[in-house]
């Protein structure tokens, strides 16, 4: 008996000791959850393509909280989605400036977008290109004889014919409970502003640099207390929908889809529920830019890369690492990814139909007409975009007026550095 | 006679009352989660649904709640059976032999009760790294027991001290040691504390999300609340249909051994009255 | 101390016995230092620093509790965290004892009521969350248009537009919730009490009601002390309900500390949420003990 047991433990002592010498666990972090599925698809084709590494997805639904802790604690994954300034600056992730591989198949934007201020180096991959603007019904605006505006006033127009001729549709619909899409409003109207104004690098510049002179957030005329006031004057005219701090996406998608809101802002990943939800909508649905609201400005659009890989800096498996995203980056793949995501590739090789025709193409329509600007990944590590949706919604319920609003803002700005 | 079938009527349509208002959640799930997407929810009749039975099917494939519900109740399991045990024998020892020691325990324990949990996760986190107790189900067991046993002690002990003295005699008479006392004597007469105890924190734990986010993380390990929340979207709302789904085969098991155990649960609630 | 009751087997023995129940505690005490107490002890070292979660963390000794006073956000966290909880664990007990008393006597479907009551606590607070939010939306919500289709009309109006009413739904949501747990205590407690008491006091002459007070309430006092204790708790400490309905708006009006702690970890001020959760707890403790003092058992 002994003997048998000694062999026994012996033998299960050789196995683990071979099969941990054998693998290269290489672990994936990632918060998306809409791709989950043809990731882990891709992952086994990937495992089974390369015995010895053994690639693993962990998904968080909270990603950017636990990556917090994972980093606190000095567990870090090998590759992950997840991105932030604050990261970068304390030299978490891997220099990928030089995988020319990747950047010479990728639109040339891209290395711009992905290129990190401070150092002038890329430390995350980008796959695919996002874009957020106003998701209007095409058949009402074609009822009512309107178009797409590119001025506030325009804006204002539309949006009182609407509701002077259908007073049971919602001219613009806003789901306020959710504090990310007020956040989101922030970031690409009054942001949208300085983007465009400063240029891109130059506003990144201001922002990191909490430079006030730039930013000027305070200013009574500035683009914060101007975006304000109109969002006030909308409230009061009831222009938006009456109960903007308790409704939430679905009750959006829902009024949408049922022709009871006219239009409504968010970004591509909103496209696959609205299709769900009432696949007749498909060529109902219109894409506009956001207006001009200020002196002098020009109608902008969301064009922000999505989909990021970044890799640890203090990874031991930087070549397995390498040869997964090598693969997850085929061309094929690559294709199932953004018909999956619902989201045009910024590979250059990759023809994928993300949505529906006529859709894509007026998509295509307004990136070449409007100021594509990006996200504000230079927000303060304090303040974060659901702060600031938090701002707005004090706003909207009457805690402020616009001045006081831009006040606010500034001041929670600065306290966020 | 009158008087009391008066009362006796008021009290049953009370609970009636109470009981239809608990019940609706659970309609509401139902109804969710019979209904197809594109159902909108508010035209036609609202309380019948279109009767999708695919979601069902489609929300075990996509959220591996099979695993889930089998992690959530080992979990479950071993956290309920450490800490009856070491909370039981906790009580029985600092409500039997109030020395200063066990009075410091007590007190340790019913003020650590008081500390939100946030404090502890980063340092806690890479503990069980050391440990290597990441990601496996008996690390989320320890997790899991730590904060469930403050309780247990507290009820425990609170319970054992309204034990009269004349249950320990006898047990010394029968010529049972410490821990033979606990176990022979005392423990079966603590149902009602053991019963409360599962009741309150046995679901606690079945429900556990906060520390699941952190200690456990494949998809293999993850447990019931994690699965849920792969219906719930960064940027926009939960696949209703499909959530509901997934939470309605989570709750069936659970509703089952709750129905079954129940009579286990009515004695264990009902035993311990020592007749004088 | 122990009795003085006979022992069998001579005094050497009982002393013995003695010395190893009194050590029983043990394991409980080094599982929960171990996973407890020894990362508590490293997460309060935090408090007194800017740690940010990742970087360097440089000592500022108790600016992190000054600036918590200051802060105006932080005062109006404190004023709605104690409100819920006043409400809340005041609420929970009459619920929960008022629960208990009905289901006291045995009739029809007494297990399955019994079952019924107690399914709100079984579910995930997450869904439960959301599932409230489904039911009482103002003015989309499920309730407002079954009443609707039933022929009435659900005047519920907005409650999330002004504090009082959104406080007082918020504290109604976790009362329905979480009354089952409570009465699960109390029917312990009942039936704990031996009914030759109540018998005998009947017998005196006492009314139902000083037969309530003079003997039931008495003697129901460890499971008082329970529900009371662990109530002040978990509503001092309340996230899941609040988060779900209201996310703590609009804006910051509905806010806990519990969620202001959690926000300010993860906007990585992480030393200063650390120094919250310690005034957290200040807060908890004061009430616990006031309560565990005023419901001390006679031993």
């Amino acid at each position: 008996m002994k003997k048998v047991l000694a062999l026994l433990l012996a033998l299960t002592l050789c196995l683990s000791v071979l099969t941990a010498v054998a693998d290269t666990k290489v672990s994936f972090f990632t918060g998306k959850i809409e791709t989950i599925d043809l990731l882990n698809g891709i992952i086994d084709e990937f495992n089974a393509a390369n015995p010895g590494i053994v690639v693993e997805q962990e998904y968080q639904n909270d990603a950017s909280s636990v990556i917090k802790v994972k980093f606190a604690s000095g567990e870090v994954p090998d590759v992950m989605t997840t991105y932030e300034q604050e990261f970068v600056d304390q030299g978490k992730y891997l220099d990928l400036s030089d995988m020319s591989d990747w950047w010479s198949r990728l639109v040339p934007s891209m290395k711009d977008s992905c290129t990190d201020l401070k150092t002038g180096k890329q430390f995350r991959v980008c796959t695919n290109m996002t874009m957020a603007g106003f998701f209007y019904n095409k058949e009402i605006y074609a009822k009512l004889g309107l178009t797409p505006a590119t001025t506030w006033d325009e804006f204002v127009a539309n949006l009182t014919t609407i509701k002077q001729q259908m007073p049971d549709v919602t001219p613009w619909f806003i789901f306020g409970k959710e504090a990310w899409h007020l956040g989101h409003l922030i970031e690409f109207i009054p942001h949208g502003y300085l983007k465009q104004t400063l240029g891109a690098l130059e506003c990144k510049k201001a922002m990191l640099n909490n430079d006030s002179a730039k930013l000027n957030f305070g200013a009574a005329d500035g683009a914060m207390a101007v975006f304000a006031q109109n969002l006030l004057d909308l409230q009061k005219n009831g222009l938006i929908n009456e109960d903007v701090l308790t409704a939430t996406s679905d009750n959006c998608v829902e009024a949408f889809v049922t022709g009871k809101a006219a239009m409504f802002s968010n970004g591509m990943w909103a496209l696959s529920g609205l299709l769900e939800a009432n696949p007749d909508m498909a060529d109902k649905i219109g894409f506009a830019p956001y207006p001009a609201y200020m002196p002098n400005s020009k109608p902008v659009v969301l064009c922000a890369e999505d989909s990021g890989y970044s890799i640890s800096a203090t990874s031991s498996n930087v070549d397995a690492a390498k040869a997964f995203l090598n693969y997850l980056f085929n061309a094929d793949n690559q294709k199932k990814y953004s018909e999956a995501l619902g989201s045009p590739s910024a590979f250059t090789d990759v023809d994928a139909n993300w949505a529906p025709a006529a859709f894509a193409a007026e998509v295509k329509n307004v990136l070449n007409t409007a100021v594509n600007i990006g996200f504000t990944n230079e927000k303060p590590a304090g303040f974060s975009g659901d702060d600031a949706g938090r701002l707005v919604q004090d706003l909207l319920a009457g805690t402020y007026d616009a001045q006081g609003f831009a006040k606010a803002y500034e001041k929670a700005w600065n306290e966020g550095f | 006679m009158k008087e009391i079938w008066f009362f006796k009527t008021v009290r049953i349509l009370l609970l009636m009352l109470i009981c239809a208002m608990c019940i609706i959640p659970f309609y509401v799930l139902l109804v969710l989660s019979l209904n197809a997407p594109s159902r909108v929810f508010y035209e036609g009749n609202m309380f019948i649904p279109t009767f999708a039975w695919g979601n069902y099917a489609d929300a075990w494939a996509k959220s591996k709640i099979g695993t889930a519900m089998i992690n959530s109740a080992v979990i479950t399991f071993g956290t309920l059976a450490l800490t009856i045990l070491f909370g039981g024998m906790a009580g029985y020892a600092i409500a039997r032999r109030n020395t200063p020691m066990n009075k410091a325990i007590f007190s340790l324990l019913i003020g650590c009760m008081m500390i939100p949990g946030i404090i502890n996760t980063v340092p806690l986190y890479t503990l069980m790294r050391q440990l290597g107790a990441i990601n496996t189900l008996w690390g989320m067991v320890l997790v899991c027991s730590t904060l469930c046993l403050p309780s247990a002690v507290f009820i425990y002990t609170t319970f054992v001290r309204s034990l009269p003295r004349e249950l320990d005699e006898a047990a010394e008479v029968d010529g049972c040691t410490g821990f033979k006392a606990f176990w022979r004597i005392i423990f079966p007469v603590l149902k009602p504390a053991t019963a409360s105890f599962v009741i309150l924190n046995g679901f606690g734990v079945w429900n556990n999300y906060a520390q699941a986010v952190f200690f456990l993380q494949s998809r293999e390990k993850q447990n019931i609340p994690q699965a849920l929340s792969v219906f719930f979207q960064q940027f926009g709302g939960a696949k209703w249909h499909l959530m509901s789904a997934t939470a309605v085969i989570a709750i069936v098991p659970v509703v089952v051994i709750f129905l079954v155990f129940q009579r286990q649960f009515i004695e264990g609630l009902t035993d311990g009255a020592v007749k004088g | 101390m122990q009795s003085k009751g006979w022992v069998a087997n001579g005094a050497r023995h009982k002393r013995h016995r003695r010395e190893y129940t009194q050590y029983m505690s043990l394991p409980a005490l080094l599982l929960f230092c171990a996973f407890f107490v020894y990362p508590l002890i490293r997460g309060v070292g935090m408090s007194l620093t800017d740690w940010d979660g990742m970087g360097e963390a440089t000592f500022i000794g108790l600016n992190n509790f000054a600036r918590f006073f200051q802060d105006a956000r932080a005062m109006g966290d404190i004023k709605t965290t104690l409100i819920f909880a006043a409400g809340s664990a005041i609420l929970l007990n009459l619920v929960g004892l008022m629960y208990a008393l009905l289901m006291e006597k045995p009739f029809h479907g007494r297990s399955a009521t019994r079952v019924i009551i107690y399914l709100p606590a079984i579910i995930s607070p997450l869904i439960m969350g959301y599932i409230w939010y489904f039911l009482l939306q103002p003015g989309r919500g499920f309730l407002y248009h079954a009443m609707e289709q039933l022929g009435t009309s659900f005047q519920l109006g907005n409650w999330m537009s002004d504090y009082p009413t959104t406080m007082t739904v918020l504290i109604l949501v976790n009362v329905w919730q979480y009354a089952g747990m409570t009465m699960i205590i109390y029917l312990a407690g009942l039936q704990n009490i031996s009914s030759d008491l109540r018998e005998a006091a009947m017998i005196d002459g006492a009314s139902t009601w000083q037969r309530f007070t003079r003997v039931t309430l008495p003697l129901l006092m460890p499971a008082i002390r329970i529900n009371i204790v662990t109530n002040i708790i978990g509503s001092l400490s309340v996230f899941d309900v609040i988060m779900s309905l209201t996310e703590g708006g609009p804006g910051y009006a509905t806010e806990s500390l519990s969620i202001y702690i959690m926000r300010m970890c993860y906007g990585s001020r992480t030393g200063y949420s650390t120094a919250v959760a310690m005034i957290l707890f200040m807060i908890i403790l004061i009430p616990v003990l006031i309560s565990m003092r005023l419901t001390r058992a006679k031993d």
